[in-house]
């Protein structure tokens, strides 16, 4: 890796310092500003007794589950919207006003409903997924110019083929577009449902019981692995979507 | 003009296109505008035919017609004597932009115009094969449009319409968007492609050289409505040298006629 690829690093690691020079000014400096060591520590606490994996397994499995359903439906629900007038007009209404609820706040209704457990966490996801998926496939078909339609019109395709050839090829960098704003939904979702409903496992869960015992060290390592999962998913879903848009000229 | 059209070569006695009492119009606005009045058009079998004309004389809108684009006119289009109905594989069109499916390859996009033809998949190899080579593309079959330059595109879209062996090519100002030298370099293509296909084709463009050098026939159009001014044929066999006197004199006359008063 080339030095300028490392400059990503220089902020954080002036934040790290930043810290652990904080948490050095006194006894109030060191409540405030957990000590770097005892974060240290905690992680290896965190990992020698499966903890931290446990528990970030299970935000992971939720969001990838939630993303599924979400990509999905999403999909199905953009694509009928988008393809179908009458549907648009009767579904998209309903679908802008509930998109403006925040997901949180979704949260007491459907804990009434599906109490604390996993299967209301679990809805929360996938409609944190939905809502950017059937907005992006909307979207994309009106990346479909005219003058693709005409051609494929010319060259004497049936409607399925159109369909196939065409239109969802077209739609495809407004999907994966979706897909990676998903992604994020879903993640931050996933930690938050658990930090609303702190029951079963999960990092927000983990955060929680770490905040009642006041273990800083604790919260900060969550914190740490939220981000850097939610990166790495992101950059492989990057990676994942150039390989399968190839076709088009690089930014 | 003969009733009936005789082919212009021996060897092509399809794609005759008869166009009689053709209009259309458009509406702007609320308020009709005649864009075609009265077209009567009679084009041999194997016929070069170009259209030439000022923009918005209506010409593009011809060639929507012809390829069946568009369905709302009045009047006839026959092609072989038969009515022409929506689009069909036995006319091809090259239109101004190439309309190359970005997501796919080059040799990709000119397959697809095969995709509904019953044959096995080593022929329609073979095919895609031959008219990537007559457009001269060759070594660039897995290149995506974006990699190729705005000729080679064009190419590819020439191949593209012309793969289906279509009795009747349909160019929309297929030049008309590349740099003068490029432009220069694809008609003495165009000319030696037509030459070894000799499918019958209408070519709509603004530019008086190109009209002369390639045509058997300029159609020149007056706009507003659209209306044929002028068939001249231009008594010169294939294929032609641009600087010979005969086009050149044409062309004065043209210009003339065109930007003269």
């Amino acid at each position: 890796m080339k030095v300028r690829d490392m400059r990503g690093l220089v902020l954080p690691l002036l934040m790290v310092g930043a810290w652990e020079y904080a948490s050095r000014q006194g006894a109030a400096g060191a409540y405030a500003f957990v000590p770097l060591a005892q974060v240290a520590s905690a992680m290896a606490e965190l990992l020698g007794s499966g903890e931290l994996l446990i528990n970030l397994w299970a935000s992971l499995t939720r969001t990838c589950t939630g993303l599924g359903v979400g990509i999905v439906g999403g999909i199905g629900l953009g694509a009928l919207m988008a393809l179908c007038g009458p549907a648009n007009r009767l579904i998209a209404p309903l679908f802008h006003a509930l998109r403006q609820v925040p997901m949180l706040g979704w949260i007491p209704l459907i804990a009434l409903w599906l109490g604390n457990g996993e299967s209301a966490k679990l809805l929360i996801v996938s409609l944190a997924a939905l809502y950017p998926m059937v907005l992006n496939t909307f979207e994309s078909r009106r990346q479909v110019e005219g003058q693709h339609r005409e051609a494929a019109q010319v060259l004497m395709l049936s409607r399925w083929q159109q369909l196939r050839l065409i239109l969802l090829p077209a739609a495809v960098p407004g999907i994966a577009a979706g897909v990676l704003q998903a992604l994020a939904f879903a993640w931050v979702t996933s930690v938050g449902s658990e930090l609303f409903l702190s029951s079963g496992a999960g990092l927000g869960s983990l955060m929680m019981n770490a905040e009642a015992a006041a273990r800083m060290e604790i919260i900060i390592v969550c914190v740490l692995c939220i981000g850097l999962s939610g990166y790495l998913m992101s950059w492989l879903c990057t990676l994942l979507s150039r390989r399968l848009l190839r076709w088009r000229p690089n930014r | 003009m003969n009733a009936i059209a005789h082919p212009l070569h021996p060897s092509v006695d399809t794609g005759a296109l008869t166009i009689c009492g053709l209009s259309k119009t458009y509406a702007l606005k609320g308020r009709p505008v005649k864009v075609l009045k009265d077209i009567d058009l009679n084009i041999r079998p194997g016929e070069f035919v170009s259209i030439l004309g000022a923009s918005g004389c209506g010409k593009s809108t011809l060639l929507r017609l012809i390829v069946g684009l568009d369905q709302d006119y009045q009047g006839q289009i026959l092609l072989d004597q038969q009515p022409v109905r929506g689009p069909g594989l036995e006319r091809g069109i090259v239109f101004q932009d190439h309309r190359l499916f970005p997501w796919m390859t080059l040799q990709q996009n000119i397959a697809l115009a095969l995709k509904n033809h019953v044959m096995p998949a080593a022929q329609k190899d073979r095919l895609v094969a031959e008219h990537i080579d007559l457009v001269g593309l060759r070594g660039f079959e897995l290149a995506y449009p974006h990699q190729l330059s705005g000729g080679m595109a064009q190419r590819a879209a020439i191949a593209r319409a012309l793969v289906n062996k279509p009795k009747v090519l349909l160019l929309d100002e297929p030049l008309g968007a590349l740099d003068a030298l490029t432009r220069v370099r694809l008609q003495q293509e165009l000319q030696r492609i037509w030459i070894q296909e000799r499918c019958t084709v209408i070519m709509v463009t603004h530019d008086i050289d190109e009209a002369l050098y390639l045509g058997d026939r300029v159609i020149v159009m007056d706009a507003n409505p659209g209306t044929i001014r002028e068939d001249l044929p231009i008594d010169l066999p294939h294929p032609r040298e641009r600087d010979s006197a005969l086009l050149q004199g044409y062309k004065q006359r043209l210009l003339g006629e065109l930007v003269g008063h």
